[in-house]
């Protein structure tokens, strides 16, 4: 992935931090920022885990990287998270997106509650800068199909999710603006690429055996954002000068219609090897809203199902331009769809997943 | 048999809203009559937060409960001048960036903050608004230490405090409650003042009110009275639930008590390793670093208010509550995007009142609650009681990740002295009660004139911004009569 591995420099970068730390360093973003940070020379990193057995999962990526294992939402883990460190720079990448326990509440107490502490503890170590990951959720679905989210997006969050992540970047500009912290609020679409977890993996299955649903005619547009093109918006957010307080969409150029992502995890699967089913689920336009109904059902009872909320998403536009992060911070996306799943697809096959 | 009256103005309570509002007409010349459900007592009788007072100016004795999960308690002050007799006194003016949220969401012509300052400014003067000219209460400064350790923005709210005999410490201050301020002004100016007396219902006719049924409540020989009132104009200022119970059991429904607002609250009792000399105060700092999120602040610290917020695991604090004279309680109050519902019920002389906390509610108060604490343990707190129940003191910092699991809609005791928005304000008539100035729709002399009023929460000691608005509604109701 060299062609990634682009040096920032020039006047409108700052010099590379001595130490940056990483929350959710673990996690499926949190693994290919390690992986990119680990070989830079010079560069310290802290990185949070949940559980202590994930310090490996960092280790095999930044041997000389510090672990420290502890619950984001605990303020003395947080302490050791950032003890030490002077002027660090911080990507806040840990957050829940679909929470084990099958409750709503987690969903603030980490998302909400772990933001405001991270942020507190950056503040107090005269953090250079906070690079905090979001999401479309805070948005819901575009008004019309061929709608872009831009920087200038009105709030208008779905579900748990969509609330806790909006409450996390409204603390986030709060403290930008009044200049107590320096922060940048990056916005990434669906994830794809290297690193990821089951549910992810679940999908190419689905897909191979043709039970994805397609819902009405596929032509509905997501933005997905593959994991390196993410990193490579994240660094540019760490390093571009004079962007404190404001917020960007990372994503992949441009959003793709539903079936052309279909197509080109069924076609990396084939060159991999692996059949593809020749026949193709199809569920007429509708039923997203029926799920969209249940899932708010739910959600106001306090529990959250994830099958139930990912239909629910599964025939409206989600999707978002990338000009602004091009314009400020010089980002270009270097992998497109078809390439990234056949990565992603040989990723899950060199770690002996059976898909 | 008590006479029936006749009034140009009757105003319904005599709390904040009710008070400037019989004020301001009365000084404008109109002859004005608050009927005032509670008793009229003298605010140097009892001493502040003391159980006497608790019994005689809060209704139910200071004992209310909404309904829901978790419930939560509240209370009212039920006596000539309301709310501001057992308030703390502490005093925000209107916050613009509310305002201006309020003005947009809510349709509200002519909210402009500078005109609202104007008013604003008017009522500072009137109430001596001021900071504690000399130390503050050693209670207070724990906030205040404790918040700049840590970085946090921590001011020291103004209050409506009167320093007499050139005594400038904050024991001699005195509270500008409407029984010393404007009460009396209403007075001179010919207001009349019927304590004791409670508004059964509003005569209607058409789109006007005709006056109110009125009961009179302590008649010497203890029977009840009736008797009306006739009036050419009514102003509602009866509180956040009453107004809106009133107005539902005259048959004024509309977006009438169909969602009210409050500041949610969970306290912590916090030990220190010396004794409180103040426990009967309140402190003057908060702590606004997460505003408006949520506010922390103090209590008072009387023993019986210490022993209420370490009885929620009474078997394993009893021993501490001895130590009663080294505990502070502390609060944080938050933001809610939840809401609640007035409804009155016939045969019933009081309210059902609910509220449902919303999961980012429960979150928020978890998390206020471990900020809160963190800001103790760094003013030297040794150990901290939260109002949870079944929930064990927590002795270090790194205990406080206990309490978001501690906070759950089961465990959680809480209580709120902030409620508003029962009827709310504005041009947008599917959602608000009344229009931009506080006329109820569908009425041309039915006005509603007190914290019911406010749109929203306004997530600061709402008592200024409910003056404010009252007395530009005044001005405006003079202009244009």
């Amino acid at each position: 992935m060299t062609e990634l591995a682009s040096e920032l420099a020039g006047p409108e970068f700052a010099e590379r931090p001595p130490s940056t730390v990483i929350t959710g360093a673990a996690g499926w973003l949190g693994q290919s920022l390690v992986s990119r940070l680990g070989s830079e020379p010079g560069r310290r990193l802290r990185c949070l885990v949940r559980d202590p057995g994930q310090a490996d999962l960092v280790h095999g990526r930044a041997p000389d990287a510090e672990v420290v294992a502890g619950d984001l939402r605990d303020p003395s883990a947080l302490d050791r998270l950032f003890e030490g460190l002077e002027d660090p720079t911080v990507f806040h990448a840990a957050a829940v997106i679909h929470p084990g326990s099958g409750r709503t509440r987690e969903l603030f107490d980490v998302n909400v509650g772990g933001t405001s502490l991270v942020l507190d503890r950056a503040r107090r170590a005269s953090a250079s800068r906070v690079v905090h990951v979001s999401s479309n959720s805070p948005f819901g679905f575009n008004p019309s199909r061929d709608d872009v989210f831009d920087e200038s997006s009105p709030y208008a969050p779905v579900g748990g999710y969509g609330r806790s992540k909006m409450e996390a970047e409204q603390r986030v500009l709060q403290l930008a603006d009044r200049g107590d912290v320096d922060a940048v609020i990056v916005r990434a679409p669906w994830f794809y690429g290297p690193n990821q977890p089951a549910r992810q993996t679940q999908f190419f299955t689905t897909v191979r055996k043709g039970l994805f649903p397609l819902v009405g005619d596929g032509s509905r547009r997501r933005s997905m954002v593959y994991v390196d093109n993410l990193v490579e918006g994240l660094l540019r957010a760490e390093r571009s000068q004079g962007v404190s307080g404001r917020v960007f969409w990372v994503a992949d150029a441009e959003p793709y219609p539903m079936s052309r992502i279909m197509d080109a995890v069924k076609a990396a699967l084939s060159r991999h090897g692996l059949a593809v089913a020749d026949r193709q689920l199809r569920l007429p336009g509708g039923v997203e809203r029926l799920a969209e109904l249940v899932d708010n059902g739910l959600q106001g009872l306090g529990r959250y199902s994830q099958s139930v909320h990912v239909m629910s998403e599964m025939n409206r536009t989600i999707a978002c331009s990338v000009d602004g992060a091009a314009e400020a911070l010089g980002y270009r996306p270097a992998v497109a769809v078809e390439e990234g799943m056949d990565r992603s697809v040989a990723w899950c096959l060199d770690q002996g997943m059976d898909l | 048999m008590t006479a029936d009256l006749h009034t140009e103005v009757l105003v319904v309570g005599s709390g904040a809203g009710g008070s400037i509002t019989a004020t301001r007409l009365a000084e404008a010349g109109l002859d004005v009559t608050v009927i005032e459900e509670g008793p009229w007592i003298s605010p140097e009788l009892y001493a502040p937060f003391s159980e006497a007072e608790m019994v005689t100016k809060y209704r139910h004795q200071g004992v209310n409960a909404m309904l829901g999960l978790p419930p939560i308690a509240y209370v009212e002050g039920r006596c000539v001048g309301g709310g501001t007799e057992i308030n703390s006194g502490l005093y925000h003016r209107p916050p613009a960036a509310v305002l201006a949220d309020w003005r947009h969401r809510y349709a509200i012509e002519d909210l402009d903050s500078d005109d609202l300052s104007r008013h604003a400014d008017l009522v500072e003067e009137e109430l001596s608004v001021s900071r504690v000219p000399a130390d503050v209460p050693m209670s207070s400064d724990v906030l205040d230490r404790g918040g700049r350790a840590l970085g946090w923005k921590v001011v020291e709210v103004p209050r409506l405090f009167r320093y007499p005999d050139g005594d400038s410490s904050w024991r001699a201050g005195v509270k500008q409650t409407m029984t010393r301020s404007f009460i009396p002004r209403a007075v001179e100016q010919g207001a009349r003042i019927f304590p004791d007396c409670r508004v059964q219902r509003l005569v209607r006719q058409g789109d006007r009110v005709l006056g109110a049924e009125c009961l009179r409540m302590t008649s010497t020989d203890g029977r009840r009275e009736s008797f009306t009132v006739h009036a050419d104009n009514v102003f509602v200022c009866a509180g956040t639930i009453q107004t809106p119970a009133l107005l539902q059991r005259s048959g004024v429904r509309r977006n009438i008590g169909t969602s009210f607002k409050a500041h949610p609250t969970i306290k912590l009792g916090a030990r220190f390793a010396s004794p409180l000399d103040d426990q009967g105060f309140i402190p003057m700092h908060q702590v606004k670093e997460f505003a408006p999120d949520f506010t922390f602040g103090g209590s008072v610290s009387r023993p019986g208010y210490v022993a209420l917020a370490m009885a929620d695991d009474w078997t394993a604090n009893a021993r501490d509550i001895e130590d009663s004279e080294r505990v502070g309680v502390y609060y944080a109050a938050i933001r809610s995007d939840g809401c609640g519902r007035v409804r009155s019920v016939r045969g019933l002389t009081s309210p059902l009142v609910s509220y449902r906390l919303t999961d980012g509610d429960l979150s928020r108060l978890a998390r206020s609650l471990i900020h809160l604490g963190e800001l103790l343990f760094a003013s030297g707190a040794e150990r901290l009681y939260p109002s949870v129940t079944n929930a064990p003191a927590v002795d270090s910092p790194r205990q406080l990740v206990k309490l978001w699991d501690a906070v759950t809609r089961t465990r959680s005791n809480l209580m709120t002295i902030h409620l508003f928005s029962s009827v709310g304000m504005g041009e947008r008539r599917e959602v608000t009660g009344a229009d931009s100035h506080g006329r109820v729709w569908g009425f041309s002399n039915l006005y509603v004139n007190d914290a019911s009023l406010l749109p929203d929460a306004p997530g600061v000691n709402p008592q200024g911004t409910i003056m404010a608005i009252a007395s530009r509604n005044c001005e405006r109701f003079l202009a244009t009569r």
